[in-house]
């Protein structure tokens, strides 16, 4: 065992052991967060773009983000299935309810004859739902142990039975019939949207300003432009996941300049032995910098593993998506080490400089 | 014989704050090669200052210093410390080993400062042999008396064969029984490998094994 750097570390495991996990935690920080904007983005973009309606038609304020109302006359599915160009129209209640601690989930009232021919969506076990106490479910869903014959709460305490599984995945993961839902909200005869798919896409902007024309007042959105808004919330997100990388960034040369500063400290005399047998300031500061380094990928090491056994307790325990990506695997992995290497500079230039007779005479 | 070392007219006063403690006053001194010498004098009449000048820790307040034909005193701090790397081998009174490492790693460390690896295998292997070390090697240093610890401080001192070994009272935190020991190996060192020495000692009779013994007071050689 010849090395300083190596044997350092062993002498002082338990301070070796908190620079390392201080290290680890910005980079798993960094994965989990990230890890869970790719999964959840990712989720929502693949269950929206299973919609093959090119327009959506929605009462103005019926449908937010979060929050949404059944407050569209299901009469107006029969009213647009007779505009020109339209090929099919069909009833969609979305109604969000709080989930757990902090979540919130959504269910959908459908018409399932309609809902399923116009987006192809297929019951791949099962039946479709029938009647108030019956819902279909899709496959992410279905894996999390509900399978078809079990039961189901979904809000409230009312339980609902699996009738079926369906793919591909579309929208709100629970479907019910929308007259359930309508029973369930008190609003008979209502939607809060309704899909509409037009004989030639080509066509869609000049059957949405028909449709426009025939009924003022509504809201008439392009399924194209949803999507183009859960894209642009994403940039967002990403000077929020910059912040955060640059946080981690910073947590992780301080632990380490924390650690190297005592650790030289301690060793000043040692420091004064390696500069008495004729070691150069590089060889100083390329030795501490090695020790850095050293924790820093231990770290890194750690903050993967506890970002994937992480990211797994929570998917399971909550549902929620993690997808770790290469891009900030290595961005982690650049931010552990180059935070190690930076915040270990500033000591091993400090030790290069130390005057070496005074330096063996430290106590 | 060839002049491995010298001092001409050093200098050299430390500023404390405001006051100026002049430690050497003009020492000149002149070492041939294979030459021991032993430096005597009352403690704070400047030796070890004098000894880190020599090795380039220091750098006097005027005067000159050439070893083995390179001016130390015009050379760069930089400059100075690859001399000491290359030319200079030091040995402390209180053994200064790395505690973390096991003798073979203290001496390693040294062979990878001096950059040489081990190119003489033979010669590392007699001088372990000579200081009596072979079976200490996987040793960390708090496992080894301090005569086995300083004996491997001496071996990592000579092991990539400095041009000179500078001693600052190696005996002085030893039992009589292991300052013989210890300076016996100097001896051989000396001896055996022509090896140049300089060491601070209060010891007379260590001071009579060497071929000369310079006598300091108050920053002057007497
Ligand atoms: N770093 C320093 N700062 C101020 N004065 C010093 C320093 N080092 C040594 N001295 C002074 O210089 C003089 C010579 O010291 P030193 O060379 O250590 O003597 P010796 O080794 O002979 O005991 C003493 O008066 C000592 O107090
Ligand atoms: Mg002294």
């Amino acid at each position: 065992m010849d090395s300083i750097v190596i044997s350092n570390l062993r002498q002082r495991p338990l301070r070796s052991a908190i620079s390392v996990i201080g290290v680890a935690l910005g980079v798993a920080l960094v994965m989990l967060f990230t890890g869970l904007a790719h999964g959840m983005s990712d989720d929502l973009q693949k269950r929206s773009s299973n919609v093959s309606a090119e327009i959506i038609f929605t009462r103005p304020g019926s449908m937010q983000l979060t929050s949404s109302s059944a407050n569209l006359n299901t009469k107006y599915v029969e009213l647009l299935r007779q505009v020109e160009g339209v090929e099919s129209a069909t009833p969609v209640i979305r109604y969000f309810y709080p989930s757990g601690t902090w979540g919130v989930d959504q269910v959908e009232g459908v018409e399932w004859d309609s809902f399923s021919k116009m987006n192809n969506i297929r019951i791949i076990q099962g039946h479709p739902p029938n009647g108030p106490n019956e819902v279909v479910i899709d496959e992410t869903k279905a894996k999390r142990n509900h399978p078809v014959g079990s039961t189901l709460k979904i809000f409230g305490e009312k339980l609902y039975t699996v009738a079926g599984i369906y793919a591909p995945e579309s929208g709100a993961r629970a479907k019910l019939t929308l007259a359930s839902l309508q029973d369930s909200l008190e609003a008979p005869g209502k939607c809060t949207f309704i899909y509409v798919k037009v004989k030639n896409p080509a066509d869609q902007i000049a059957v949405a300003k028909r449709i426009d024309q025939q009924f003022p007042g509504n809201k008439i959105q392009l399924t194209r432009e949803v999507f183009a808004t859960i894209e642009n919330s994403i940039p967002g997100l990403s000077i929020f996941m910059r912040v955060l990388v640059l946080l981690a960034a910073i947590v992780s040369a301080l632990v380490v300049m924390l650690a190297m500063h005592t650790t030289i400290t301690e060793r000043t005399r040692e420091i004064g032995i390696l500069k008495a047998m004729g070691a150069s300031r590089t060889y100083i500061i390329g030795e501490i910098e090695r020790e850095a380094l050293l924790i820093s990928f231990l770290g890194l090491l750690v903050g993967f593993a506890l970002a994937g056994i992480a990211g797994f307790g929570i998917h399971k325990a909550t549902g929620l998506i993690f997808e770790f990506g290469w891009k900030w695997a290595l961005t982690a992995a650049a931010i552990g080490l180059l935070g190690g290497a930076i915040g270990a500079f500033y000591p091993a230039a400090r030790a290069a400089n130390l005057d070496p007779v005074a330096a063996l005479a430290y106590e | 014989m060839a002049t491995i070392l010298k001092a001409e007219k050093l200098e050299k006063v430390y500023r404390v704050g405001k006051v100026d403690v002049p430690a050497l006053r003009g020492v000149s001194l002149s070492v041939q090669e294979g030459e021991f010498v032993a430096v005597m004098g009352p403690s704070g009449c400047g030796k070890s200052t004098m000894l880190h000048l020599l090795g380039g820790l220091l750098t006097p307040t005027s005067g000159r210093i050439v070893i083995d034909g390179e001016d130390l005193t015009a050379a760069s701090d930089a400059k100075r410390t690859d001399i000491r790397r290359r030319k200079i081998g030091f040995v402390f009174q209180r053994f200064n080993l790395f505690p973390t490492l096991t003798a073979e790693g203290n001496l390693r460390l040294a062979e990878r400062i001096h950059g040489n690896g081990a190119d003489d295998p033979d010669r590392r292997r007699e001088i372990l042999r000579m200081l009596r070390l072979e079976d200490k090697m996987h040793h960390k240093p708090l496992e080894l008396s301090g005569g086995e610890q300083q004996r491997v401080a001496l071996a990592r001192a000579v092991v990539n064969r400095p041009a000179i070994v500078l001693a600052d009272e190696p005996t002085g935190n030893l039992d009589t029984e292991n300052s013989e020991l210890v300076l016996k190996m100097f001896r051989e060192l000396n001896d055996r490998f022509n090896q140049t020495i300089i060491m601070i000692t209060h010891n007379p009779e260590a001071a009579a094994a060497c071929q000369r013994v310079i006598q300091m007071r108050d920053g002057h050689i007497v």
